[in-house]
C-alpha cells in the first residue's frame, strides 16, 4: 500500500533540459522545465506531437538522463545517475505502460505479469498476481498468449504487469494510443480507481484532452516548455 | 518463471531458426567425436591387432619397414623371403623363449563370385609350424556348433588339409569338413594350378588378420608356391622384453645380411604415424566445422537480439540489469551448443559403424576390429566442450544486448 503521510514530491524537476542534435540543428526536446509531481495525484501531459512529451516521461521515469537540470525521484537525485545507478532506482519504485503494450509474445499473460519479479529476485505469490489480473479484469485468461488478445486486452494486461511490483508511481506514455475510445476510457477508469483505491501516483500523456481531463491536473507541453499546468475539479 | 524457462521460451518461439542452429552445432561435434572415436579407437585396435600376432619382434626379409607392417596386419603384395637358414642360425640365441616361423603367400580363389571386388579375389595362405605357432597363440581355438564339430589342426606333415580363420571360412560358405579350390602360380610359372583341400577346422574369431587366412602346414605352403626353404617372417618372443633387451637383439641379428630385426613396439608407432596425416585432415575439418558452428551460434543469436530489441528495451525499462540480460542470452547460446552437443554425440554414436565403413573405404586402415570406439568419456567431454563453446560464443552478443540503452531500445524496437 502507498506511503500517504509523506508530503514531498514523488518527483522533483528543476530546469530540466534534453537538447538532440539532428545535423547542425539543436532540437531543444525539454527547454527548462520546473515540476513537482505530488504523491498520490494523477497528472495528465498533453501536448501535440514534438511538443516533449515522451521525452519529459523518459526523464522523469529514469528512462533517459537530462543534459541539464536536476531531478528527484523518491527523495533521490538522479540526474547523474549511470544506466546501473538508474535501473536500481526504476526497480519496485516504478511501473511502465507503453502504447505498444510491449508485452512478450512467448510468455502467457500471467508470465508477462510476473516478469518483472524474476528481475527483482522475487517470488511470484499466485495469490497477488490473481487479485492484480481480477482488477483489470481477465482473471479467467492467465495461461492465454498475447496474440490472442484485443488491443484493449492487452493493454490491461500490460496494466497488470505494472502492478505486480506494487510501484509508487506508474509511468504510462500514450496509453491509449492504440486503443480506441471505449477501450481507452477503460484503461483510464482503471488509473482513477489506483489513484482513489490506493492512493498511487499515475503520470500518463496523452493526445485527447477528454481523456486528460479525467486526471487530477494536466500539464500542456509546448516546444518543450510547460504552456500551461491545471488543476481538474473532479 | 526463471531465467532458464524464459531462456527456452525464446528459443523455441523461433523453432527454425533454432533448429538449424542446432544441426550445425551437432555436426560439428559429431565430426570432432567420431575424430576423437577414430583416434582412440584405432590405436587400441593396432595395439590388439599387434599384441595378438603373439610374438614381440619380426625377423623378416630386407625391405620397407611399413610394408613390413601392413603386411602381417594386413596381407598384401609385394612379399618378401628370407632363407630358413636364418631361423636355424636365430633360433640358437639364448634369450629367445619361443619361435615360429610363418611362410604367407598370396592364391587366387579358384572361382570369383559377384560379391568378390579385386582384393577380395584373393586368398591369404599362411604355412605356420603348427606347434610353435600354438605356443604364440594360445588363444586360439576351434568353432563350435552346427557344421563346426570335430574341428582341429592339420595334421603336420599333411599335404591336402586346411584349416580356415572365421571370416575367411564365413566369406567361402564352408565348414568343417568341406572342400575348398584354390589355384595358386608357383614361384617361377606362369600358369596357375588347382589345389583341393579338405577344411579340418574353423578358428574362433580373433579380431585380427588370422580370421581371413587360411592355414596349412608350412611345408605343404612352401612347396605349392615353389619356395621350398623360405620363410616370410620369423615370430619371436623373448625371454625378458625390455627396451634393452631388444635393443641388444637387433644388434646381434642386423647383421645378416638379408634379415631386418623389425620389434612390434615399432610397428605399432609405424602404422598410427600411416594414419596421423588423415587423422589430421580431418582434424582440421572439425576445426573448420567447429568455427563454423560458431559463428552460425553467434549470428543466430545476433539476428535474435536484432528481432528482439524493443523486448530487450522493455526488460531494462521493467527492471532488468545488464547483468540479467546478459544471463538471458548467454543462456540462449549456452542452451543451443548444449544441445548441439548431445544430439551431435548421440548422432555420432549411431552412425559410428558408417563412419567406420567410410574411413575403411578412403583410408588403407590395416587392422581388423573396431577402429571408431566412442566411450562415454569422448560424449561427456564433446558435450562439456560444446557447452564452454556455448558460453565463449555468447560472450559478444550477450554484451552487446546488456549494453543496450532501454530507450534507444524501445524506440528501435517500434
Amino acid at each position: 500500500m502507498i506511503d500517504s503521510t509523506n508530503n514531498t514530491p514523488l518527483i522533483s524537476a528543476r530546469g530540466l533540459k534534453r537538447y538532440y542534435h539532428r545535423g547542425s540543428e539543436v532540437v531543444k526536446a525539454v527547454d527548462g522545465i520546473d515540476l513537482d509531481i505530488q504523491r498520490g495525484e494523477m497528472v495528465s501531459i498533453l501536448g501535440p506531437s514534438g511538443s516533449g512529451k515522451t521525452t519529459l516521461m523518459n526523464m522523469l521515469s529514469g528512462l533517459d538522463a537530462p543534459d541539464d537540470g536536476s531531478l528527484t525521484i523518491n527523495g533521490r537525485e538522479v540526474a547523474r545517475l549511470g544506466e546501473d545507478e538508474l535501473t536500481e532506482v526504476r526497480r519496485g519504485v516504478l511501473g511502465f505502460i507503453f502504447q505498444k503494450f510491449h508485452l512478450l509474445p512467448t510468455l502467457s499473460v500471467r508470465e508477462n505479469v510476473e516478469l518483472p519479479l524474476l528481475f527483482l529476485h522475487r517470488k511470484p505469490d499466485e495469490k497477488k498476481t490473481v487479485e492484480i489480473l481480477e482488477k483489470v479484469g481477465l482473471q479467467d485468461r492467465a495461461g492465454h498468449l498475447p496474440r490472442e488478445f484485443s488491443g484493449g486486452q492487452m493493454q490491461r494486461v500490460a496494466i497488470a504487469r505494472a502492478l505486480i511490483t506494487e510501484p509508487l508511481l506508474l509511468i504510462a506514455d500514450e496509453p491509449t494510443g492504440n486503443l480506441d475510445k471505449a477501450n481507452g476510457e477503460a484503461t483510464f477508469a482503471i488509473f482513477r480507481s489506483l489513484v482513489e483505491k490506493q492512493g498511487m501516483t499515475i503520470l500518463v500523456t496523452t493526445h485527447n484532452t477528454s481523456l486528460g481531463s479525467l486526471s487530477d491536473r494536466v500539464i500542456t507541453l509546448e516546444d518543450g516548455r510547460i504552456a500551461s499546468d491545471e488543476r481538474n475539479q473532479l | 518463471m526463471s531465467f532458464i524457462k524464459l531462456a527456452a521460451k525464446n528459443l523455441l518461439h523461433r523453432p527454425a531458426r533454432t533448429s538449424l542452429t542446432v544441426i550445425g552445432v551437432a555436426l560439428a561435434v559429431a565430426v570432432a567425436v567420431s575424430l576423437m572415436g577414430f583416434n582412440i579407437g584405432y590405436r587400441q585396435s593396432i595395439s590388439a591387432s599387434i599384441d595378438k600376432l603373439g610374438f614381440q619382434i619380426m625377423i623378416m626379409a630386407k625391405g620397407c619397414p611399413y610394408e613390413a607392417a601392413t603386411m602381417m596386419l594386413k596381407g598384401g603384395s609385394g612379399l618378401l623371403y628370407l632363407p630358413d637358414s636364418a631361423l636355424k642360425e636365430i633360433r640358437r640365441d639364448p634369450e629367445i623363449d619361443s619361435i615360429t616361423p610363418v611362410f604367407i603367400g598370396l592364391a587366387r580363389k579358384e572361382s570369383v563370385s559377384i560379391r568378390d571386388d579385386a582384393d577380395s579375389a584373393f586368398l591369404i595362405i599362411s604355412g605356420i609350424d603348427r606347434p610353435s605357432f600354438e605356443v604364440m597363440k594360445p588363444w586360439l581355438g576351434f568353432s563350435q556348433g552346427k557344421g563346426y564339430e570335430g574341428g582341429r589342426w592339420f595334421a603336420d606333415d599333411s599335404v591336402d588339409e586346411v584349416v580356415m580363420g572365421y571370416e575367411a571360412a564365413e566369406f567361402e560358405q564352408r565348414k568343417v569338413g568341406d572342400t575348398i579350390y584354390i589355384s595358386i602360380t608357383p614361384d617361377g610359372e606362369v600358369e596357375p594350378q588347382m589345389h583341393q583341400y579338405k577344411v579340418v577346422g574353423v578358428l574362433e574369431r580373433t579380431g585380427t588378420q588370422d580370421d581371413g587366412t587360411v592355414f596349412m602346414p608350412i611345408s605343404t605352403a612352401q612347396k605349392v608356391f615353389n619356395r621350398q626353404n623360405q620363410l616370410t617372417i620369423i615370430g619371436i618372443k623373448l625371454k625378458e622384453f625390455t627396451g634393452y633387451a631388444f635393443h641388444e637383439f637387433e644388434q646381434r641379428w642386423n647383421k645378416i645380411p638379408e634379415v631386418q630385426v623389425v620389434g612390434l613396439q615399432q610397428v605399432k608407432t609405424t602404422m598410427i604415424s600411416l594414419v596421423e596425416t588423415a587423422q589430421t585432415m580431418i582434424a582440421a575439418v572439425a576445426v573448420i566445422a567447429i568455427i563454423v558452428a560458431i559463428i552460425g551460434v553467434i549470428n543466430s543469436i545476433l539476428m535474435s537480439i536484432f528481432e528482439r530489441t524493443g523486448e530487450i528495451g522493455i526488460m531494462k525499462a521493467i527492471g532488468a540489469t545488464r547483468s540479467d540480460i546478459f544471463q538471458l542470452i548467454w543462456l540462449e547460446t549456452f542452451f543451443l551448443c548444449l544441445a548441439g552437443g548431445v544430439v551431435g554425440s548421440l548422432a555420432s554414436l549411431a552412425g559410428s559403424h558408417l563412419v567406420e565403413s567410410a574411413l575403411r573405404l578412403l583410408i588403407d586402415i590395416g587392422v581388423r576390429g573396431s577402429i571408431v570406439q566412442i566411450s562415454a568419456k569422448i560424449i561427456i567431454s564433446a558435450i562439456i566442450a560444446s557447452s564452454a563453446t556455448g558460453l565463449f560464443a555468447g560472450l559478444y552478443p550477450a554484451w552487446r544486448a546488456s549494453s543496450m540503452s532501454p530507450i534507444a531500445a524501445i524506440r528501435e524496437g517500434e
